[in-house]
């Protein structure tokens, strides 16, 4: 028996959860609407009572709660086993998980266990008139949009990329919680963090202005840093930048990164192949600098300047500076 | 000593795939094709975890024969062997089948240590094939690693992590996934390059090889179908063409952005 549920993986941070996973779920209210199956939150750990309501009132119309200790920190092992014994009996039709490190890391295993489909990196969702998920993925350079649907097995599970969706608040919305606690003690958590380094980082896809460079820059970004403290800008790179390690995934733009919801986007020395393109199509005023008039990018934007970054970005932090 | 395998796939290049928008299809026909550039990476960490700690390499990947060459490539760079896992049987699979027909074939391999993995492909880019293979191997995970290395019986990996990073370390043998630009790949030695083409000879397993039966492969043992194909719709940007000297693009610019705030 399946239930007739969306799932949502609530992923938990050190400052609560993540944004894609409130971001999910306002979708996932819009789902259930068309579909009329019941909006799950799925919470792992012991989290405090305000993050179950938090849950809650971003639209899922119950918690499912795996209370353990042991789940209060990401681990491969102990999740796939604690919610694959959860759900297998009587999975729910659809499961959705945001596309993080973690959240892959999660959705594959997971999903191989089930024994069902899974979809990566959705960037659109809908529910067919049969209760099927849709799940768009950006296909082949991304020129296209691919939908795909899980015709066996359940639940129908994928994942989604972060700043796609918007979270809705939804005033005096009431849940349920379900309770359940895994006996996770015969299982062997074979991987281990022996250190790590975290420092604050802010969030992409909150980035009210950004500044995002691609290969144009060189990988120096120097001059877009000086502006981007003058505008208060936040700092944005193009996939092939991240892989050359100019800075870090988390500031990726695109496809197999984050889509900004920027006000301004500043793009600097990009291409623009439709990979990036589609992490910039809900910023509301996109600005472009490239010295290849050609570029692709200048179809993906409301200024184009046809120029050295190099020339024009000096006299530009000249004038910010003067001007302040 | 150790059993290293690397799965690699062989993908086109994107940029010459055309889609049809009338007929909603893909033209691949004119597309080059390489070996997936973090499957690379994944090459190029194995060939130094075994100049540090000795061992036999085995490239292995699933595909129609025009993969062949592709993988004498991997045998230049320096790799001990390639095994090509191919039957019609095969095609059109989603992840599943693929992590299960290359975890099958591991299995018939045997005593492996460590199995490497690009991140992801740059075709379809899914990133779960790692994961898949690990479950159906029952081995630990570790995706998007930056490093990778063996001590003792223990596999040691870092990885970038949002604001910074993290080191694991994990049982072996173990699943790793590296991330593109990990390592810069080595070129392919010319004389093994040469010699690969003209003599080695790609082992080729198929369907009946592994004892895996059609309906767990290619189509029949996929979950997951395209059930449309659609273009991304143009943007619906003002294009605004700003002409002029530096000077007068960057005061028109700091006018838009002082307009933002």
């Amino acid at each position: 028996m399946t239930r007739k549920e969306i799932w949502v993986y609530i992923e938990r941070n050190n400052s609560g959860v993540e944004d894609v996973s409130l971001e999910i779920l306002g979708k996932g209210t819009e789902l259930s609407n068309i579909s009329g199956y019941i909006l799950v939150g799925l919470i792992a750990g012991t989290p405090e009572k305000k993050l179950i309501d938090l849950v809650i009132e971003h639209g899922a119309d119950r918690v499912a709660l795996l209370k353990n200790e042991m789940l209060n920190e990401y681990s491969t092992d102990y999740f796939v086993n604690a919610i694959s014994e959860y759900i297998k009996n009587d999975p729910p039709e659809v499961m959705l998980i945001g596309a993080t490190q973690n959240g892959r890391d999660l959705a594959g295993r997971l999903a191989g266990r089930l024994k069902t489909g899974l979809t990566a990196n959705a960037i659109t969702l809908s529910i067919d008139r049969e209760g099927m998920l849709l799940a768009g993925v950006p296909a082949y350079g991304g020129k296209i949009l691919a939908e795909i649907g899980c015709e066996y097995g359940r639940p129908q599970m994928s994942t989604v990329r972060p700043g796609t969706f918007k979270m809705k608040e939804v005033k005096n919305k009431k849940g349920e919680v379900d309770e359940f606690i895994p006996n996770l003690s015969a299982i062997r958590q074979r991987v281990r963090i022996v250190e790590r380094n975290v420092s604050e980082v802010n969030d992409l896809t909150r980035s009210e202005r950004t500044i995002i460079g691609g290969n144009g820059t060189r990988g120096d970004l120097t001059l877009l840093k000086e502006l981007a403290q003058l505008m208060n800008a936040e700092i944005g790179v193009t996939r092939p930048l991240a892989d050359r390690g100019v800075a870090p995934r988390e500031l990726q733009v695109g496809s197999t990164g984050y889509s900004l919801k920027s006000k301004i986007a500043l793009v600097l020395g990009v291409s623009g192949s439709e990979h990036f393109t589609s992490g910039i199509r809900d910023c509301e005023e996109v600005i472009a600098i490239d010295v290849d008039e050609k570029s692709e990018i200048f179809n993906h934007c409301d200024y184009c300047m046809v120029g050295d970054i190099f020339e024009v970005l000096p006299l530009t932090i000249k004038k910010m500076e003067e001007t302040r | 000593m150790k059993n290293i395998i690397v799965c690699v796939k062989v993908v086109p290049k994107s940029d010459n795939i055309i889609f049809d928008p009338v007929n909603k299809r893909l033209d691949r026909t004119k597309a080059e094709n390489q070996i997936n550039a973090a499957d690379k990476s994944a090459i190029e960490t194995a060939l130094r975890i075994r100049e540090r700690v000795g061992g036999k390499i085995t490239l292995l990947s699933m595909g129609p024969p025009f993969f062949e060459p592709f993988l004498k490539l991997g045998i230049a760079m320096g790799v001990d062997e390639a095994i090509l896992l191919s039957d019609r049987n095969f095609g059109g699979a989603d992840t599943f089948p693929t992590a299960l027909v290359l975890a099958t074939a591991i299995k018939k391999i045997g005593n492996v240590d460590l199995v490497l993995t690009g991140e992801e492909s740059s075709d379809a880019g899914l990133g779960q094939v790692p994961s898949q293979i690990a479950e159906f191997l029952d081995f630990p995970q570790v995706l998007f690693a930056s490093t990778t290395d063996i001590s003792g019986g223990t596999l040691i990996a870092r990885r970038s992590i949002k604001g910074g990073y993290e080191i694991l370390e994990s049982d072996l043998p173990a699943v790793v996934s590296v991330v593109l630009g990990a390592y810069q790949p080595r070129f392919p030695d010319f004389k093994k390059k040469k010699w690969a083409d003209n003599n080695y000879k790609v082992k080729v397993w198929n369907g009946e090889d592994l004892q895996l039966s059609e309906s767990v492969t290619g189509i029949k043992g996929s979950f997951t179908t395209v059930k449309r194909l659609v273009e991304i719709p143009q943007s619906s940007r003002k294009k605004i063409i700003i002409d002029g000297t530096p000077e007068e693009k960057s005061s028109k610019l700091v006018e838009i952005l002082r307009k933002a705030k």
